[in-house]
């Protein structure tokens, strides 16, 4: 009576998570009906184009689905790129070397979430407020760093790097992959996913069974902080600029890839896969619609649909689970 | 079976869930002015034929006849057209607003052609109601101010206020003390006196004797039995539950000479006070004391929760540091709390997850975690302790209390602790399951760990404990040994004076 079909599955297919088949389903449909109508959006140029498209809001997310499996939430994930772009392209215009500037712009994202994170799991404030002070206090610190100006002069060795190929793949697709696959690993195979897992899913048993709760929950935020600090690199690259008014609502976006693929605002679930998947089938809306000149106010509203849809799915499926 | 002397009559009821026959033709009777207890193990299918009552389910087969006359139970409105309430475990109100507002949550008392609501006639009405069950309860005041048992008398009071002709009681005691029991027994009384019929469903026997007259027995669904408990004792009743006899077993004591923890005059800086004792190794001290006397807050200082004020505790001659549970976890100290949902388990992760957060490292290569070492031996210590299925994958939240339990407990084993603290070890587990936790307690015990239990059930204490440490308002009042230990004694150190004539009130009032 107990026994469950999946004990007479594969073993593959019972490992695969349901969720994310849901999301991989939603993508596979949304591009299919992109291709019906446009043929240009299914070819493999388009196809890489959404994924370098992509990558910036899937950076973002990935640190977002991090910080919303713990239970939190992270609003300052763009302006703690802004402040990370100003930093590092500072140090690289007065001549510090590219790597070393790298590093002073991922610290200063860092160190972002090292405050947040620390406000929220030492002093025991709500993720939301903090992040929410956060992303005015980043914000302003770099506009008043800068004057408002945007910082020019990015060494070209730098910009050629980010806006190379590899195997025709673009860098910034290719950073991210690394990035995505590593923490796959790190939710799923290390004590501190379990971790993470076990914070977002119930604070109080995780800490009574001895988790390091205010260690995961800094880990978190400092997480989303260097990855919104990746996110900034890749841009300024791409632009060969770094605007201190860089990333405005990057946090929306994030929040959305994150929730179509399956993370929840309660804590305690999300998927590294599900959140990349989502982040690509935002940019492969986008794509699309503007492939086939359709507004960017209709986009908005096509990224609004497919939100709420991708939620009230969810809950169906969950529903009968 | 239907009869026109039944206030309700279920005749057939069956219930089919996917895969599952929660309720497989079930017929019985309530008579007016009954209470009527609804007993079986967890999964017997108590909590179903609730659901159906209150309409949240709708039976697959079956008649409910209500006064002679049948009833179709489809949305709660129709349960509660129908006359039935249902009291839940746990309480449904909202917190910030007033004891009236609660009472009159969606139905208010309106004035000005029901665009204002009437606050002076509700508090006015909700008066009257409390006056016949508690008089201390202020309409006025907001409900979470309120004790739990008041709370509750709140909720059997918005029942009476939909006229209701049956009041269904789930779990009722759960979060109740001794007296409050009492007075509960004494309004459920009160209720049948009245006339309206009271179903009541507890695991715990001896409330369901004192409080019911007859009670039907529930076992995988089916209908076993209805008893009248005047003429029933308590084991016939538990035998026909689990479906075999429940072994009475003696106490045998595991405890060896050798202290292995030392409590120093452990403070919180407010309600406990100067907790001083010694734990040997093998041995089970029950704590006992009323609820409410400090005994889970004297564990969680134990176990690191709380913040200790002062005073120490120092395990194999060295001092433990109590800052978090991480490091008592560390030092050999595991706590398996009474609230499991709360602060045992993490519903959505699977049980090998469950069990492996304390001791993360011993499952640990390269910073990577070895699922599949995890795997076997998280399989092999749930099949000894005789989980059912032995599935660890599947999430923890969704195998029943004793399940659960087992796997808490399995948690300490793989963190290999030296010290286990149980806080109400048995509390909602189904009796089968209850009898396995005490052996798995005994064989812990005999292996040497060192065990402390506190529970409020003083069989449950004679059981266990070699030795029995009791607690009174913060403070331990004794600890007896060997031929000390007796319920009366216990209950004698665990009484407060102040506390001592508040006992006697409710039963007084129950024999009136």
């Amino acid at each position: 009576m107990t026994q469950t079909p999946t004990a007479a599955l594969p073993r593959f297919i019972a490992r695969i998570n349901l969720r994310d088949a849901g999301t991989f389903f939603g993508l596979i449909l949304i591009f299919a009906v992109f291709a019906v109508l446009n043929p240009v959006f299914l070819t493999s140029p388009n196809l890489i184009n959404i994924l370098q498209q992509s990558s910036i809001n899937a950076c973002i997310a990935l640190g977002m689905t991090f910080v919303i499996i713990s239970g939190g939430i992270d609003l300052s994930v763009g302006p703690a790129a802004a402040i990370s772009a100003v930093v590092g392209a500072t140090l690289m215009v007065a001549g510090v070397p590219i790597p070393l500037a790298v590093i002073g712009a991922i610290m200063t994202g860092m160190a972002c979430g090292l405050f947040s994170g620390t406000l929220i799991a030492v002093a025991g404030l709500q993720p939301f407020i903090v992040t929410l002070g956060g992303l005015s206090l980043y914000r302003a610190l770099s506009l008043i760093f800068t004057g408002g100006n945007p910082i020019f002069g990015i060494p070209p060795e730098f910009r050629q790097a980010i806006n190379g190929l590899v195997f025709g793949v673009p860098v910034p697709v290719i950073i991210v992959t690394i990035i995505a696959v590593t923490l796959w690993v790190v939710l799923n195979r290390t004590p501190l996913g379990e971790y993470i897992l076990a914070v977002g899913g119930n604070p109080e048993a995780a800490r009574i069974a001895g988790v390091p709760v205010v260690r995961t929950k800094i880990t978190v935020y400092v997480l989303s902080g260097g990855l919104a600090a990746v996110a900034a690199l890749i841009l300024t690259g791409r632009l060969g600029a770094a605007d201190p008014t860089m990333g405005n609502l990057w946090e929306l976006d994030a929040i959305a890839a994150a929730a179509i693929g399956g993370a929840s605002l309660m804590g305690g679930k999300g998927s590294v896969v599900g959140t990349i998947m989502g982040a690509v089938i935002l940019g492969g809306l986008r794509n699309g619609l503007t492939l086939m000149n359709v507004q960017a106010f209709y986009q908005l509203l096509a990224t609004g649909i497919i939100i709420i849809v991708a939620m009230l799915i969810d809950r169906a499926t969950r529903g009968k689970a | 079976m239907t009869n026109s002397a039944s206030r309700l009559s279920l005749v057939g009821v069956t219930k089919e869930f996917p895969g599952i026959r929660a309720l497989d033709d079930v017929s019985f009777d309530v008579r007016p002015g009954e209470v009527h207890g609804l007993l079986g193990e967890n999964g017997a299918g108590k909590s179903t034929m609730l659901n159906i009552l209150s309409a949240v389910f709708q039976a697959t087969a079956g008649q409910i006849i209500i006064d002679g006359q049948p009833v179709t139970l489809n949305r709660p409105a129709d349960a509660r057209a129908a006359g039935i309430a249902m009291i839940h475990q746990e309480l449904q109100h909202i917190p910030q607003l007033s004891v009236a507002q609660n009472l009159f949550l969606g139905r208010p008392l309106t004035k000005a052609g029901g665009l204002l609501v009437d606050r002076r006639a509700q508090e006015r009405r909700a008066r009257d109601l409390l006056a016949d069950l508690d008089p201390r309860i202020d309409p006025r005041a907001p409900i979470h101010t309120l004790k739990v048992a008041q709370q509750q008398i709140v909720e059997i009071a918005r029942a009476l206020l939909d006229d209701a002709r049956i009041i269904a009681m789930d779990e009722p005691t759960s979060s109740l003390t001794p007296s409050e029991f009492e007075s509960l027994a004494a309004l459920i009384a009160r209720l049948a006196g009245r006339g309206v019929s009271v179903i009541y469903v507890s695991h715990k026997m001896d409330e369901v004797f004192r409080v019911c007259d007859r009670a039907t027995i529930l076992r995988d669904g089916k209908f076993i039995d209805t008893v009248d408990l005047a003429q029933t004792t308590e084991d016939q009743v538990v035998a026909r539950m689990v479906g075999r006899d429940i072994l009475q077993e003696t106490h045998v004591s595991h405890a060896r000479p050798k202290p292995v923890m030392q409590v120093e005059a452990l403070s919180d800086g407010g309600f406990i006070r100067d907790a001083s004792f010694t734990l040997h190794q093998g041995e089970v001290l029950g704590l006992a004391g009323l609820v409410g006397s400090g005994r889970t807050e004297l564990l969680r200082l134990i176990a690191g929760i709380d913040p200790v004020s002062s005073g120490r505790v120092t395990l194999h001659g060295t001092a433990v540091n109590l800052r978090s549970p991480r490091h008592a976890i560390r030092a050999g100290i595991g706590l398996v709390p009474e609230e499991r949902k709360k602060d045992g388990i993490v519903r959505d992760r699977p049980v090998s997850s469950n069990i492996a957060l304390p001791c993360m490292s011993r499952f640990t290569r390269f910073g990577l975690l070895r699922r599949r070492k995890l795997h076997a031996e998280s399989t092999a210590l749930m099949q000894r302790m005789g989980m059912r299925p032995p599935d660890v994958t599947r999430a923890i939240g969704t195998f029943s209390g004793g399940n659960q339990q087992k796997a808490i407990i399995g948690r300490w084993l793989a963190a290999d602790v030296d010290i286990l603290l149980f806080d109400e070890p048995t509390r909602g587990i189904d009796i089968g399951a209850k009898s396995e936790i005490y052996d798995l307690i005994a064989q812990l015990a005999e292996a040497g760990k060192s065990i402390i239990v506190v529970s409020s059930e003083m069989p449950e204490i004679m059981r266990l404990s070699d030795r029995v440490m009791v607690m009174r308002e913060g403070r331990i009042a004794a600890v007896l040994d060997g031929a000390d230990i007796s319920e009366t004694a216990i209950a004698a150190y665990a009484i407060p004076k102040s506390a001592a004539t508040d006992q006697l009130t409710p039963s007084m009032e129950a024999q009136q």
